[in-house]
């Protein structure tokens, strides 16, 4: 269980002043609950995912994990980035272990640990490829499989599939649907797109701007396991359209037209 | 379970570029220029030195050469070679080493940056040269004052391209490691100081540049032993080719040393290249 009560975060500005980024968030996650953080740009969504995995330090209010108050990064959660962020100088199956080696694990150790990773998301014939010789999508499978392989109770994804093209996106989205049905770890998950959250989530966070607080927790009733058909159910089009709505206020332009 | 995979499985392969005939081909074309370049050099040294009424000042490529390898016969040439060098070896050595540990202190700890800043923009500033003189009156003219010099000259580049190479890790990189809760030392040896090294090794290559500039000065200030000593004689005595050919000696060996520190480089920072390659 992540309780969140009361967060926020200001910078200091160059002038002198100060910028509030996070203004009272309070919400909690489950365990094994799939939580989903949707917002406009600058709603401070990652800044708070950030915090959760102890990299940022909030200026107001806690974080309790377990009933642990965060004050750091843990053994108990792990990150997947937008931009992928691996090893240049190291093979595929090094960067699926480096999370491990990073803990204290042997290079040695942590690739053999890392092999069933590795080939969960089907790369084991790239073993000994560099990171840059894979495509995207490919590169965050690695990302995901690097986050799994410390074997986190808590896995926190900062738009992991910001930086692909849409098909790739998708099967992505399906992909990690599979594993979670089998990792059964809590996910919190930001991202921009409302397909993503409605496809992939227990429950979306709807984040309101300037300061980055809560609008709406919306739950997802769609049932698992979430299938391709899932995206033309009529509650999944219903809750699509409810966010579009809701974001666009926020992004003050009420005459743009909805998406399809 | 194994998450099937999509279509986009093995699509990256056709990423990595082909060394097509094109691509050797262009490999080669800059050496075809860089000979004929050297060579045309040398046919108008050649052309121009026999045009010459004597050999006192201007001597064609070939009796150059012919000194030279008269000189590599001899055991005076190889004790003032060994003169030269092993001072040499040490203060470039010690270059390294020190500018290395320094820069990785001074790019990862701000208040290391502070301390040290001033000594750094110093002997940036400062023709190194000028320390020459000082050197002498503290060490003498012996193997600690080169030493010495040698080191002033390549310690500044180092240094400052290794605390470059430190400062300019990609911040995500930093942050994934402590997202893995990795201590602090442990962030250092495996991930700052590798994603550091392409820095370190332009430095070292600079670094070595420079060292060998420092040897030559070395020479020409301080002529009592070594390299400098035969360049002092045979120009006082108008032996031209002797002294063209110790001049040359001094080239050819900094060249080699480049052309070392380059493939080290390259060799360390393979997956820079490669990365550049593609970007």
């Amino acid at each position: 269980m992540i309780e969140i009560e009361g967060i926020g975060r200001r910078f200091n500005t160059r002038d002198g002043g100060s910028f509030e980024a996070l203004k009272d968030v309070s919400f909690s996650v489950k365990d094994k609950e799939f939580f989903s953080i949707i917002g406009p740009s600058g709603c401070g969504k990652t800044t708070l995912l950030k915090m959760v995995a102890g990299l940022v330090k909030p200026t107001a209010g806690r974080i309790d994990i377990d009933g642990q108050t965060v004050i750091g990064p843990g053994e108990d959660r792990a990150m997947v980035f937008q931009q992928f962020v691996l090893l240049p100088w190291a093979d595929i199956l090094t960067n699926v272990g480096f999370g491990l080696e990073l803990r204290g694990m042997s290079r040695k150790e942590s690739r053999e640990a890392a092999k069933p990773y590795l080939e969960q998301v089907g790369l084991t014939r790239f073993a000994e490829h560099y990171p840059h010789e894979l495509s995207g999508g490919m590169q965050q499978r690695v990302g995901l499989a690097r986050a799994l392989a410390v074997g986190p109770d808590i896995l926190l994804m900062d738009e992991p599939f910001g930086a692909l093209d849409a098909q790739t996106r998708q099967l992505m989205q399906e992909d990690l649907m599979r594993l979670w049905e089998v990792e059964q770890t809590t996910v919190i998950f930001v991202t921009h797109s409302m397909d993503e959250a409605a496809y992939l989530s227990d429950r979306v966070l709807v984040m309101d701007t300037h300061p980055g607080r809560v609008r709406e927790i919306l739950d997802v009733p769609l049932p698992r396991p979430r299938e391709e058909s899932t995206r033309r159910s009529p509650v999944f089009n219903e809750l699509t359209s409810h966010m579009w709505h809701e974001l666009r206020g926020m992004m003050g332009d009420p005459t743009l037209p909805a998406p399809e | 379970m194994v998450a099937q995979s999509g279509p986009t499985l093995g699509s990256g392969e056709s990423q990595v570029p082909e060394a097509g005939p094109r691509a050797r081909a262009n490999r080669w074309t800059p050496w075809v220029f860089r000979i004929g370049s050297v060579g045309l050099v040398l046919v108008i040294w050649e052309l121009y030195g026999r045009a010459q009424e004597t050999t006192l000042f201007f001597v064609p490529v070939s009796s150059v050469l012919a000194a030279l390898w008269g000189q590599l016969q001899s055991a005076e040439f190889w004790d003032a070679f060994g003169q030269t060098f092993i001072p040499f070896i040490w203060g470039w050595l010690l270059s390294l080493a020190v500018g290395i540990v320094l820069g990785l202190l001074i790019g990862r700890f701000n208040t290391f940056d502070a301390l040290t800043k001033p000594y750094v923009t110093f002997l940036n500033a400062l023709p190194v040269s000028t320390l020459v003189p000082i050197a002498v009156i503290l060490f003498g003219i012996g193997y600690a004052s080169r030493i010495l010099v040698v080191f002033l000259f390549g310690v500044v580049e180092v240094t400052l391209n290794t605390a470059a190479g430190v400062r300019y890790v990609n911040k995500d990189l930093i942050e994934m490691g402590e997202s893995f809760n990795a201590s602090q030392p442990r962030l250092f040896r495996k991930v700052i100081f590798p994603a550091s090294l392409p820095g370190i090794m332009a430095g070292v290559r600079i670094g070595t540049g420079r060292a060998v500039v420092g040897m030559v000065v070395v020479e020409i200030l301080l002529v009592a032993v070594g390299m400098g000593r035969l360049i002092l004689r045979y120009r006082g005595r108008f032996q031209s080719a002797d002294l063209y050919a110790v001049v040359l000696a001094l080239i050819i060996f900094g060249i080699l040393l480049q052309v070392l520190a380059r493939q080290i480089e390259r060799r360390v920072s393979k997956w820079k290249h490669e990365m550049e390659q593609i970007a």
